[in-house]
């Protein structure tokens, strides 16, 4: 029995996902717990991942790639045929949506999309893989099951989930303050 | 930007319920999937009770998943515990049962005697008022016919043996198939979310949840229906006087698990040992029969929306049509799928319809297929 409870040994996947941000203070034992939880996608470069006002399911931790986190134009109305137009030259799209309200550029390890893991509200940003990227998602629901039943894995994702939104803030209010400077 | 601007300019979040059609459609999905369950009830059946049983073992294997072991292993302790524990009581009461089996015939033949005797007693009283009734000697002929078609207890016993028999094997299924629900039920879900394009990844993630949820719900609702059907039975029948009215109660919830024939079969059940029971008191039989015709109402109006048809979210008015249609489509096996299986087929319907009818999903998802194709034939 105490065989069964043992920790195994620990493999490359777990060792990736250790390095990602949000499971950097997980045992072994609890990224197992963890792994059987989350999922992987890949995405194409000027491929959209979530649209801004789109209902949030899911956290997205980027294994490799670069994501591009943006506000969307004003007129909607006008965004599904602009998405869709791509140059056969280059493969790139000609104009992506977000463009004009490049939020960030997130690089491999950095996870986006947090705030639904917190709430039901809708997406605030667009993402856009800039470059193929590969992507590992944590499903809400999961989450709060997790929440329900593994207080101590939970609490770790939590705390560092707290981390990254308390430097977002600062990050916030120091270019407000900056530009309220400028001004 | 603000919420309420950003959910205002997309289409998903411009959709309000499902639409006619994807309902006509749910509904029309249901009816043939039932027709084809009712053809393969000999599966049908063991996954039933495997669902059951996985939504009664799976916090055990959470519980032990979530101390360190590793899913595999957990899912075989839990089952294996189970099996274990299913084989004790079967060995501890196996020489109570045989040694009840004899008895058991005697008792059979004594409730199915009382029955018969109260029908007697009602169609004489009954001729007794109604001359013509008299004339057509009713219950002479009504007896004739229940002698012939009755007989001993002895006869039907054969075909009882031969019919569990024949389940058997279907029943075994029912363990080992919840044993890979348990253990490869998250694979299962990954597997499927693997095949879904990036651009309704999200939606179908959703929809395998819901899935999950409603299964789990419609199970508790059951559960919780068992519960008050065996109450509400159970404090009539003690009103009335008649012996045991937990035990009866709990026999009749369980039967009503098969809306309609389960009840009817409960009803007669409650009429026996009634009229058995109080042999020089018919009352007693008609006063069982008034309290089940409640309980058949209740059920039926109150109790199934407010548990089975609550737990899956749908109106009390389908909840009641569509076990009607269920029956009507696939007897006795779509009145008990029926429900379960249109909270699946809603669930997959709604989330199916709200894919399709957003604009912004199909032209992402097309987008995607384009950068694809291109990318397959960048040096072309």
């Amino acid at each position: 029995m105490v065989k069964l409870f043992r920790v195994r040994k620990t493999t490359p996947r777990l060792e990736r996902l250790h390095e990602l941000s949000l499971f950097v203070n997980l045992t072994q034992a609890e990224l197992q717990i963890v792994d059987g939880l989350l999922h992987e996608r890949h995405y194409l470069e000027g491929e959209v991942i979530f649209d801004a006002g789109e209902e949030g399911q899911a956290i997205y931790i980027i294994a490799s790639g670069e994501v591009l986190i943006s506000l969307p134009e004003a007129a909607n109305g006008r965004r599904a045929t602009q998405a869709a137009v791509i140059d056969p030259a280059t493969s790139h799209p000609l104009r992506r949506q977000g463009d004009t309200g490049l939020v960030a550029q997130l690089g491999p390890g950095t996870f986006f999309g947090e705030l639904a893991l917190l709430d039901n509200s809708p997406r605030s940003a667009q993402a856009r893989a800039a470059s193929p990227c590969e992507l590992i998602i944590f499903f809400r629901d999961d989450f709060v099951s997790l929440l329900d039943t593994h207080a101590r894995i939970s609490s770790k994702i939590s705390r560092q989930l707290a981390c990254h939104l308390g430097t977002r803030m600062r990050s916030m209010a120091l270019s407000m303050s900056a530009h309220q400077h400028l001004l | 930007m603000s919420a309420s601007s950003t959910r205002a300019a997309t289409p998903h979040a411009a959709h309000h319920g499902s639409g006619p059609v994807v309902w006509a459609a749910i509904i029309a999905t249901t009816c043939l999937l039932l027709l084809v369950f009712q053809k393969v009830l000999w599966l049908v059946v063991p996954v039933l009770l495997a669902l059951i049983l996985y939504y009664f073992l799976y916090p055990a294997v959470r519980a032990l998943i979530y101390r360190g072991m590793s899913r595999d292993a957990a899912a075989s302790l839990v089952t294996l515990a189970f099996l274990l524990l299913v084989g004790l009581v079967g060995v501890a009461l196996m020489p109570r049962l045989t040694s009840q089996l004899t008895q058991w015939q005697e008792t059979v033949d004594r409730y199915v005697q009382g029955g018969t005797q109260l029908l007697d007693a009602s169609l004489r009283a009954l001729e007794r008022h109604s001359p013509p009734l008299a004339r057509a000697r009713l219950a002479d002929t009504v007896a004739a016919r229940l002698a012939q078609s009755t007989g001993n207890v002895a006869d039907h016993l054969e075909p009882v043996a031969l019919g569990i028999m024949a389940w058997t094997p279907s029943l075994l299924l029912a363990p080992f198939l919840a044993f890979f629900f348990l253990r490869d039920g998250r694979r299962f879900k990954r597997f499927l979310g693997a095949a879904v394009p990036n651009a309704f990844f999200e939606k179908t993630l959703f929809l395998l949840h819901e899935i999950d949820r409603t299964a789990r719900a419609y199970f508790q609702g059951l559960i919780n229906l068992t519960i008050l059907d065996t109450l509400t039975l159970a404090a009539g029948l003690w009103l009335l006087g008649i012996p045991g009215p937990l035990a009866l109660g709990l026999i009749c919830a369980v039967l009503a698990w098969v809306p309609y024939v389960g009840s009817i079969l409960g009803g007669l059940l409650v009429v026996l040992v009634a009229a058995t029971d109080f042999p020089s008191d018919p009352s007693m039989a008609y006063w069982a029969i008034g309290l089940f015709g409640l309980v058949r109402l209740l059920d039926d109006f109150l109790y199934m929306p407010m548990t089975i048809g609550k737990s899956l979210e749908l109106h009390p008015l389908i909840t009641v049509l569509m076990i009607f249609a269920g029956g009507a489509v696939a007897g006795v096996a779509g009145l008990m799928l029926v429900l379960p299986v249109l909270g699946v087929v809603m669930v997959i319907g709604e989330t199916i319809g709200l894919i399709v009818t957003d604009p912004r999903l199909m032209a992402r998802h097309r987008h995607a297929k384009a950068l694809r194709r291109i990318q397959a034939s960048a040096d072309l």
